[in-house]
């Protein structure tokens, strides 16, 4: 702690936090998806791991993509590594390949012969959730669409905050004209409606990922400046700021290391309600078919094949307990902090 | 007070123009519009036994279409003016309550939104009534018994809803009650054989059909109202007035129904006009999901269908909605709560 220098108010915070236990334990659980989530490729991928081959050993999961002909296969395009592993084993002559414990990718058309996709879950064929309407393995595609929403949220988040506190807060510490101007922009900017006119817009210009961000951010960053506006009109006439003016303490060093601080109840307990919102709003639109072109893989996406292909439940059940788990932890967390942030106690009477 | 709702009835008409102009713009700038759509089919249907598929390709020579009848379609749809003008030429119609022509159905596109209502209106009364029927009066009781065995498996329930966003809940129950149990339809408003049925028979029907939208819809809205009303009530509670009314030798039931319950419903007035909005755009999500033919769905069809009439009309009823709900939401709040003031502080949300 010391070594963070922090302050006892922060640690007291910590603290309290800590103690709300299902909302730390889901901080925990939700960091160590995350770190699973950026080494995703050692996991769940179609490349493997690790082959022997003749005596030399290769790691192919972050190089350059091998050549069949690099293990005596007769084709020049990628390594089949299941096939490969197939063969090493049938050939019993000491090479043996290490597969991740999903060894398909996200992308890969899975068919075989004698069956249609979507095959059921099977352990066998190492499609533990099933595949989809395709023949791609689902636990693949929700690793990745995770992830993708994840850094998605994260992107949005920062864009939102970077427009939302520096609006809002000049907005609140200025006032003024200024204040004025932003309270009709924003009044007039939250009555956009605000999914059908993303519709319109990702119908109109199919989007990659980061326009959709910036869409998504230049209809969405009116709530965070409002409440960093009203915090820092609060802050703004308390003594400390009035100090800071009177020692010669310039505009954006009041703001930057004087208010700032102290308004970062409002900025963190916001972060997991806007990473959860990102993500329900990532996977309507999804959905519905105006959010990421394909083939990306995205929860969304799979929720409408799952709905499509009624008969075949463990699509729809994989992404919904998927959404389910993930938004319940993301909201665990936001309530513990607002709670570490913000006790609120009542008394009562009877 | 008075000044604050002419200036807010005011500001629609810049938000309106700022909204529409927008979107009517970024419908304009498209490839795949009408025309486009038109030529492609005139094509297709003219290609029937030969080859000359690459009629759009060049736009001459091949196409079914002269260029005096490509003129023509584009002076239809007011494709040969620059789009600011005809932005203008389609406002001017909207004033004239002249929402235009829908390019997929060749009627009038009011007429078109007009079919969809009371199916989007049934809904929305509905949510209405179940959401203030369920969530106030399940507020109060967790305030009363806050903190019991009730409160607590009851706010577990709460929220799990507040995390969960309605259309999960939506696709959860199709899949459960519907494909797998089949306790009810798939979807749609009513059955094939409506018509013959009895009128008890079809309002059986119009329930059995509404029960899981109406319980995806429900969770859209039910934690928010509930907690929204425990809160309040819990803040009232705890206030002076209520203690005074204690010490007084008033009834602690008494006390929360003729005191406290008034003013906690104050913070619910104020998304009571949000609500109204809902009763008519309905959800797109919830009715692509049970494919129920109502406002929304209606909305998310014309976009893929590159219906732009339909589009910017849904636009323009849905905005002024939404305008108006939130007035409203102020006047509600004005309405229950006499101390409101508006326009005075000049920081109201």
């Amino acid at each position: 702690m010391s070594v963070l220098n922090l302050n006892p108010q922060t640690i007291k915070q910590l603290k309290r936090f800590r103690s709300i236990k299902r909302g730390y334990w889901s901080a925990i659980l939700l960091a160590v998806l995350l770190a699973l989530c950026l080494v995703a490729e050692l996991l769940v991928n179609s490349r493997a791991l690790m082959v022997s081959y003749e005596g030399e050993l290769y790691f192919p999961t972050y190089t350059a993509m091998n050549p069949g002909s690099t293990f005596g296969l007769e084709y020049a395009y990628e390594t089949n590594y299941r096939e490969l592993r197939e063969k090493f084993e049938g050939e019993d002559e000491g090479n043996w390949v290490l597969m991740p414990p999903v060894p398909y990718n996200a992308f890969e058309n899975d068919l075989r012969i004698g069956s249609y996709p979507p095959a059921a879950p099977s352990f066998e064929d190492q499609h533990y959730l099933g595949t989809d309407t395709t023949g791609r393995d689902i636990v693949a595609r929700l690793v990745y669409g995770f992830r993708i929403a994840i850094a998605f949220s994260g992107l949005l988040l920062t864009f939102n905050y970077v427009a939302g506190i520096i609006i809002g807060c000049a907005m609140g510490y200025f006032g003024g004209a200024f204040d004025l101007l932003f309270q009709r922009v924003i009044e007039i900017w939250s009555n956009i409606p605000f999914l059908y006119v993303i519709m319109i817009v990702a119908s109109v210009v199919v989007p990659s990922f980061l326009t959709l961000v910036i869409v998504m951010a230049a209809l969405g960053w009116m709530q965070l400046t409002w409440n960093m506006r009203t915090s820092t009109y609060k802050e703004k006439g308390r003594e400390y700021v009035s100090a800071a003016q009177a020692l010669g303490a310039g505009n954006v060093r009041i703001i930057g290391s004087h208010i700032l601080p102290n308004t970062i109840a409002v900025i963190v307990t916001f972060v997991p309600f806007s990473i959860a919102s990102g993500i329900t709003f990532l996977t309507a639109l999804d959905y519905l078919g105006f959010g990421l072109p394909p083939p990306t893989p995205s929860w969304g996406e799979l929720l409408s094949q799952g709905t499509n292909q009624l008969q075949a439940p463990w699509i729809v059940t994989s992404v919904v307990v998927a959404m389910v788990i993930v938004l319940l932890m993301v909201t665990y967390v936001g309530e513990a902090i607002r709670e570490a942030f913000d006790p609120k106690q009542f008394t009562y009477y009877e | 007070m008075t000044s604050y709702f002419v200036r807010r009835f005011l500001l629609i008409l810049p938000t309106f123009i700022g909204v529409t102009i927008l979107v009517f713009t970024l419908t304009r700038l498209v490839p795949g519009g009408p025309i486009e759509r038109m030529l492609n089919e005139a094509a297709l249907a003219g290609a029937e036994g030969s080859t000359t598929i690459s009629a759009g390709i060049d736009g001459r020579g091949g196409s079914v279409l002269s260029d005096e009848q490509i003129e023509q379609l584009k002076r239809y749809y007011g494709f040969d003016k620059p789009v600011i003008l005809s932005y203008f030429d389609w406002l001017g119609k909207v004033f004239t309550l002249d929402l235009g022509t829908s390019t997929r159905y060749t009627e009038p596109v009011w007429e078109t939104i007009k079919s969809r209502l009371p199916i989007s209106i049934f809904y929305g009364v509905a949510t209405l009534i179940l959401t203030y029927g369920v969530c106030i009066p399940l507020g109060i009781v967790k305030a009363i018994k806050h903190k019991t065995a009730f409160d607590n498996v009851s706010s577990a329930l709460v929220f799990f809803g507040y995390a969960i966003p309605s259309y999960v809940v939506g696709i959860a129950c199709l899949t459960l009650f519907a494909a797998n149990l089949e306790w009810f339809p798939l979807s749609g408003f009513v059955s094939d054989d409506f018509d013959d049925l009895s009128t008890i028979g079809k309002a059986l029907d119009i329930l059995d059909h509404a029960a899981l939208p109406l319980v995806a819809y429900l969770a859209g809205s039910f934690a928010v109202t509930t907690m929204l009303m425990k809160n309040s009530l819990m803040d009232n509670l705890a206030a002076d007035y209520v203690r005074t009314a204690i010490a007084k030798g008033m009834a602690f039931r008494r006390a929360v129904f003729a005191h406290a319950c008034r003013n906690s419903l104050i913070p619910l007035a104020t998304s009571f006009g949000n609500t109204i909005t809902l009763v008519i755009t309905g959800s797109f999500l919830i009715e692509k999901i049970f494919n129920i033919d109502g406002f929304g769905l209606l909305g998310f069809e014309s976009l893929v269908e590159r219906d732009y009439p339909v589009v910017m009309g849904i636009l323009v009823i849905s905005s002024l909605l939404f305008l108006i709900g939130n007035i409203l939401s102020d006047i509600c709040v004005a309405f229950v709560d006499p101390r409101v003031k508006f326009g005075s502080g000049g920081s109201n949300q």
